[in-house]
């Protein structure tokens, strides 16, 4: 199939849209689909050869942290062109109410559209206010994915109708194979403790996770806390103790050896996150790579985690819970290799093999429904409303 | 005097053209979702009949007692010989196929290690998974259609015709233990 995916979010960036997006376009390229992607970009970052760029990204702050959007008439018209010379067989955006490039494919789109949401944090006054200018356009969409239970829940909320879950997916083994070595391996005395993701960014919780670190250190003076991830360092080191700051590490922006390794290598991996989360990714690439894992219980998490059967979790936003938790997985590690083993198992119903089939079946049942619906006869006009009948535009 | 005239008839007809216009476009994008909706019904209908055809499959295969086979082939015979017309009769008649082969499915023990087995069962489960996904996405646009049908001007301006109001289905799941 030719299909053209639309990711609104800048590649110039790291962020859960853009990594699926990557991963998605990957897999369908190696099944042998014809893929184009169109994300803004700035000219001067290297993007993969299947990346379209739609032009600059500007910073706005939006829906809880800063994202880098494109809009505006130039956009626009890239849009159209890209669209025209594509010819795709479907259209997938995703994100499709972001104040973006995502709105204008959904606009200019006149083909089969599948549409991902990823958000779960939607403000509804936002939505009711953007309703009368995106609820038509939205009716162009043939078939909704959301990725979590939570971004279900949101669509439904504030746009009706349902969507149907996939799950964000992970190279399992691609990912496993990445782990070189160990270089941050800890000891029984000296363990490692991973926190991965934009620290400076509230609601992945590295403040919780600081809360708790005293009382963890208080029994492991020599743990060591490794944050991988963007952020300000003095400003993170400012919020912290003095013995939690020596025993952090900041390793900055990491590739995906580098994040592979640090899961393989840590004796514990913590997922503070307090919210705002659509799909617990970072935990199912810590369990690809058996990684015992303590995670907030917020919904994704729980969803992934099946209730605590392949991970432990502590109360969100609870730094004491967090740190009795942690404690008790550092005294017993065979309990939690235990658990990781059965993770791995886990891990795989969220490989791409298995999640991209659906994405595929999603495709095809709506290129099948739009041919439908362009074949079938219009109902006849009946009275009065033959008149209007012939000023009337087709639109798909 | 004659320029207010004027002006007011000017602004009459253009209020005309404006409120034409929108009649038209609502008109448009009704006719729009009724083709949405008939289209995602189609997929429902194509993605029914491949799974009826796993479970004449499955019937066929011989891994299933005389019983359980007779009781799914008449079964999935059923839903294959109906014709397009009562959507209602339909869904009934596809659930009592998703019972029947749930209800046949918990009797038999699968053998999980590959083998033929796992193949049919693959068949079905994929099969099925894509009946339910259709379904939503048929749901959705009849959710679609039903909200712009509530607008007072397609009410008042009968733009809807004489087409029935499509109603949402409720398709149940083959269980697989």
């Amino acid at each position: 199939m030719r299909i053209g995916i639309v990711c609104p979010y800048s590649f110039d960036v790291p962020g859960g849209v853009q990594w699926h997006v990557r991963d998605l376009a990957e897999f369908l390229i190696a099944l042998g689909h014809d893929i184009s992607v169109i994300a803004p970009a700035d000219d001067d970052t290297p993007v993969p050869d299947y990346v379209v760029s739609s032009g600059r990204a500007v910073p706005v702050r939006y829906n809880g942290s800063v994202a880098r959007l494109t809009f505006g008439p130039r956009s626009a018209a890239l849009m159209s062109k890209w669209l025209q010379h594509g010819n795709f067989d479907i259209i997938h955006i995703h994100e499709p109410i972001a104040p973006s490039l995502a709105l204008l494919a959904l606009w200019a789109a006149t083909g089969p559209v599948v549409a991902t949401f990823h958000t779960a944090t939607l403000k509804s006054r936002a939505m009711q206010a953007a309703r009368p200018l995106v609820g038509p356009s939205l009716e162009k969409i043939g078939g909704r994915i959301a990725v979590s239970e939570d971004a279900r829940d949101t669509v439904r909320r504030h746009i009706g109708g349902d969507a149907v879950v996939i799950p964000n997916a992970v190279f399992v083994d691609r990912l496993r194979s990445m782990a070189g070595g160990r270089r941050w391996a800890g000891t029984a005395t000296a363990p490692t403790i991973a926190f991965l993701g934009r620290y400076d960014e509230p609601r992945k919780g590295l403040s919780v996770l600081l809360s708790a670190m005293p009382e963890i250190l208080q029994r492991y003076p020599q743990a060591n806390l490794v944050i991988a991830g963007l952020g300000d360092e003095d400003t993170a080191r400012g919020a912290m103790d003095e013995t939690t700051s020596r025993a952090a590490t900041f390793l900055g922006r990491v590739s995906d050896a580098d994040k592979a390794e640090l899961l393989a290598s840590a004796d514990l991996y913590v997922a503070p996150h307090t919210g705002g989360e659509s799909f617990g990714i970072v935990l199912v690439e810590a369990m690809s790579m058996g990684t015992p894992l303590l995670a907030s219980d917020i919904t994704p998490f729980d969803d992934v985690l099946a209730g605590g059967r392949f991970g432990t979790m502590f109360s969100n936003g609870d730094s004491h819970d967090l740190a009795v938790k942690a404690l008790a997985m550092l005294g017993r590690p065979h309990v939690g290799r235990h658990l990781a083993e059965r993770a791995i198992v886990r891990a795989r119903d969220f490989d791409w093999s298995v999640v991209g089939r659906r994405i595929i079946d999603a495709y095809e049942l709506t290129a099948q429904s739009f041919d439908a619906a362009t074949l079938a006869p219009p109902p006849e006009p009946e009275g009065w409303r033959r008149v209007l009948r012939s000023g009337r535009g087709v639109a798909r | 005097m004659t320029s207010t005239l004027w002006l007011a008839g000017l602004a009459l007809v253009l209020v005309l053209i404006v409120a034409g216009w929108y009649l038209s476009y609502t008109a448009a994008r009704l006719d729009r979702l009724h083709a949405k909706v008939s289209g995602a019904w189609h997929t429902v209908e194509t993605q029914l009949v491949r799974r009826a055809e796993a479970i004449v499959e499955l019937a066929n295969s011989g891994q299933l007692d005389a019983a359980s086979a007779f009781l799914l082939a008449s079964a999935a015979a059923d839903v294959l010989e109906m014709d397009d017309g009562d959507q209602r009769k339909r869904i009934g008649a596809e659930n009592d196929l998703s019972a029947a082969t749930s209800a046949v499915l918990a009797q038999v023990s699968i053998d999980g290690n590959g083998g033929s087995d796992a193949e049919w069962l693959g068949l079905l489960v994929r099969t099925d998974r894509r009946v339910q996904l259709a379904a939503t996405f048929y749901n959705d646009a009849v959710v679609e259609v039903t909200r712009v049908r509530r607008k007072p001007v397609i009410r008042v301006f009968r733009l809807a015709g004489h087409a029935p109001l499509p109603t949402s289905i409720q398709l149940d799941e083959c269980r697989v233990s």
